[in-house]
């Protein structure tokens, strides 16, 4: 360090430049680097109060069935019968709350990837060690982490709340077992799917809005193009396949497949035979597909 | 598995960039064509018109294009053979805008370094000194969509040498900015110099290489005009311009009485020598008229020039 002026009362010091010889990461680093900043982005972190107001919005009202379900099994916990008390929400159904997923998708995916393209960021993201794929892996994980965590965090709210105003805490965590694989895997499902999905439509265009409504838009018609195809009497009339082009239910046929075994006997799909594989097919396609896209919105380096 | 640069990585002794019979084709369009040279360390200007061929060497030197022949060789590693090895060892500031408008100076530069390899702490730290060194110490955690035109210039600059990059890659570093704006940067890009950081300065502003760079390749229409140091392209001429107040008449009939060959030109005298006895012999001829003498210099021929007449003659 120089001191390049100094005075009675100080000095100015010229820190000048100090070279770097220590270790230095390659792909693997760089994509959890891009990870790491995707999820800053996507959370409001390092960002203005009002970047941080909706996703923590989201994740207090997804909560909310969580803290209302747990508040009333405290309250009827003296019941003496267990008809009596009262259950609100499953795990199962509170895995479906995909309503405030898909607001957060629309949110988020297109603020985590159109600034990239429309501010002209990504020639200088390639010009680190740093290929199309792993671009694509770091995004989609940085959404589909959120998602995760979203859907997770008010499950566990539950679980331990419920394990709480149960008569025996042991008995409750013993006698749901079954919960503790089955919440994770069916939420890892729709997570990584919607964070495809999400964060493929909003590469089309560099525009926020507009992949934001491209993201809803796509979930409305489909699910309302699908129940016209299904009809209203799917129980009776042995339900329809079109219920797979239901994109935004998709994953909740694997939910069921996780939860139950099988295909829910309400659901659209519960009549047609191996509908189950059906789903399971669609929904790795539609995956493919989303990545599919994306690979070759990023594939960057011209041949 | 986190790598730890040698002190003496492989090809620090050779070329610092060494491009081969480099063609690069478009659907229509040949954006470089056989193009061969070796260009050692230091400051280096890339000197071309518009749509000279600038761009599409970044983009070859970078791995993100491919060449349609030849080889490109950075710091003695192949490009096509390991693009990831090159981009760790090289920092890039493009010409046009390129930044997040709605984060701080210190989170993007940080962000990048991250982005280069650096550990997230080592980066943060190397961030705020290198946004000290370009002079956005006290805005740096300003988001950049308020800064002037020169300190997001000085952002690029400072998100490109982050990670105390080999070689940085910049592409008109002066474009759009002020005078004053100009000769700052410059005077950075002058200083990374000594830093150790080789320069590729891509411009076709011929006074800012000339006002920095030690060596110079010149290409026009994709293939190489000249490429050799500053010194050697600034070809002395063989005149001495001579400025002798308004009697410059005077000191032309006397040269001229003396046998020399001796002009006035925009205010000044113009004057051929060859050799030192013509020096002499002009001393003589001023000393005895009692002209006084204001200045007396080489004429140099400016990159502007060689670029003209080189790319002429090509």
């Amino acid at each position: 360090m120089t001191a390049v002026e100094s005075g009675g009362a100080g000095a100015v010091y010229d820190r000048g430049y100090r070279p770097y010889d220590g270790p230095r990461g390659r792909r693997a680093a760089a994509t959890f680097a891009l990870y790491q900043a995707s999820m800053r982005r996507a959370l409001g972190i390092r960002r203005s109060w009002r970047q941080k107001v909706a996703p923590f919005l989201l994740l207090g009202i997804v909560t909310i069935p969580a803290i209302v379900n747990v508040g009333i099994g405290y309250i009827t916990r003296g019941e003496a019968l267990l008809a009596d008390r009262v259950e609100i929400i499953t795990y199962r159904e509170y895995v479906g709350v995909s309503a405030a997923l898909l607001l957060f998708v629309a949110l988020v995916a297109p603020d985590v990837i159109c600034p990239d393209r429309r501010q002209r960021i990504l020639p200088l993201m390639f010009s680190r060690p740093l290929t199309g794929v792993d671009y694509v892996l770091a995004k989609v994980g940085a959404i589909a982490t959120i998602l995760f965590a979203f859907s997770f965090l008010p499950q566990v709210v539950l679980f331990v709340g419920n394990m709480f105003v149960s008569d025996s805490a042991l008995d409750y965590f013993t006698g749901h077992l079954d919960v503790l694989w089955q919440v994770p895997v069916a939420v890892l499902f729709l997570a990584v799917y919607y964070a495809v999905i999400g964060v493929a439509i909003a590469s089309l265009t560099d525009r926020r809005i507009v992949a934001g409504a491209a993201v809803i838009g796509l979930f409305l018609v489909t699910s309302i193009a699908s129940g016209i195809l299904v009809g209203e009497d799917f129980e009776r009339n042995g339900g329809s396949l079109a219920a797979l082009l239901n994109v935004l239910a998709l994953p909740l046929y694997l939910r069921d497949l996780v939860f139950l075994g099988h295909v829910d006997f309400q659901s659209p799909l519960a009549g047609v035979d191996n509908g189950a594989l059906y789903a399971v097919v669609t929904y790795v396609v539609v995956l493919l597909a989303g990545i599919g896209l994306l690979l070759r919105r990023y594939r960057w380096v011209e041949r | 598995m986190p790598l730890t640069r040698p002190p003496t990585a492989p090809g620090d002794a050779g070329p610092l960039l060494r491009l081969d019979g480099l063609t690069k084709r478009y659907p229509g369009v040949t954006a470089l064509d056989h193009l061969t040279v070796e260009v050692p360390r230091g400051r280096i200007g890339l000197v071309g018109a518009n749509g000279a061929g600038k761009t599409t060497i970044f983009r070859l030197l970078l791995g993100l294009a491919h060449p349609t022949e030849g080889d490109v060789e950075v710091c003695g590693i192949d490009v096509a053979r390991d693009p990831i090895a090159v981009r760790t060892r090289l920092g890039y500031m493009p010409e046009h805008d390129c930044l997040p408008l709605d984060q701080t100076a210190a989170d993007v530069v940080s962000t990048f370094g991250e982005l280069s390899g650096l550990p997230a702490r080592v980066a943060r730290q190397r961030a705020s000194d290198i946004l000290d060194l370009v002079g956005l110490d006290e805005a740096r955690f300003r988001p950049i969509g308020g800064f002037s035109t020169g300190m997001r210039q000085r952002t690029k600059l400072a998100q490109a040498i982050v990670a105390d990059p080999d070689l940085v890659l910049l592409d008109e570093p002066t474009a759009g900015l002020d005078p004053l704006g100009r000769e700052e940067m410059l005077g950075l890009v002058a200083r990374l110099g000594t830093f150790g950081i080789s320069v590729l300065m891509a411009t076709h502003l011929l006074d800012d290489v000339q006002q920095v760079c030690d060596h110079v390749v010149m290409i026009d229409g994709g293939r190489l005009v000249v490429s050799g140091t500053t010194e050697s392209l600034l070809e002395r001429t063989g005149i001495v311009t001579v400025d002798v107040g308004p009697q410059r008449e005077e000191l032309v009939a006397g040269l001229t009485a003396a046998g020399m060959i001796a002009t006035a030109v925009d205010g000044f005298v113009e004057v051929t020598v060859d050799g030192d006895h013509h020096l002499d012999q002009l001393r003589d001829v001023i000393a005895g008229l009692g002209l006084p003498l204001y200045r007396l210099s080489t004429r140099i021929r400016s990159l502007d020039e060689v670029f003209v007449r080189r790319a002429g003659a090509a």
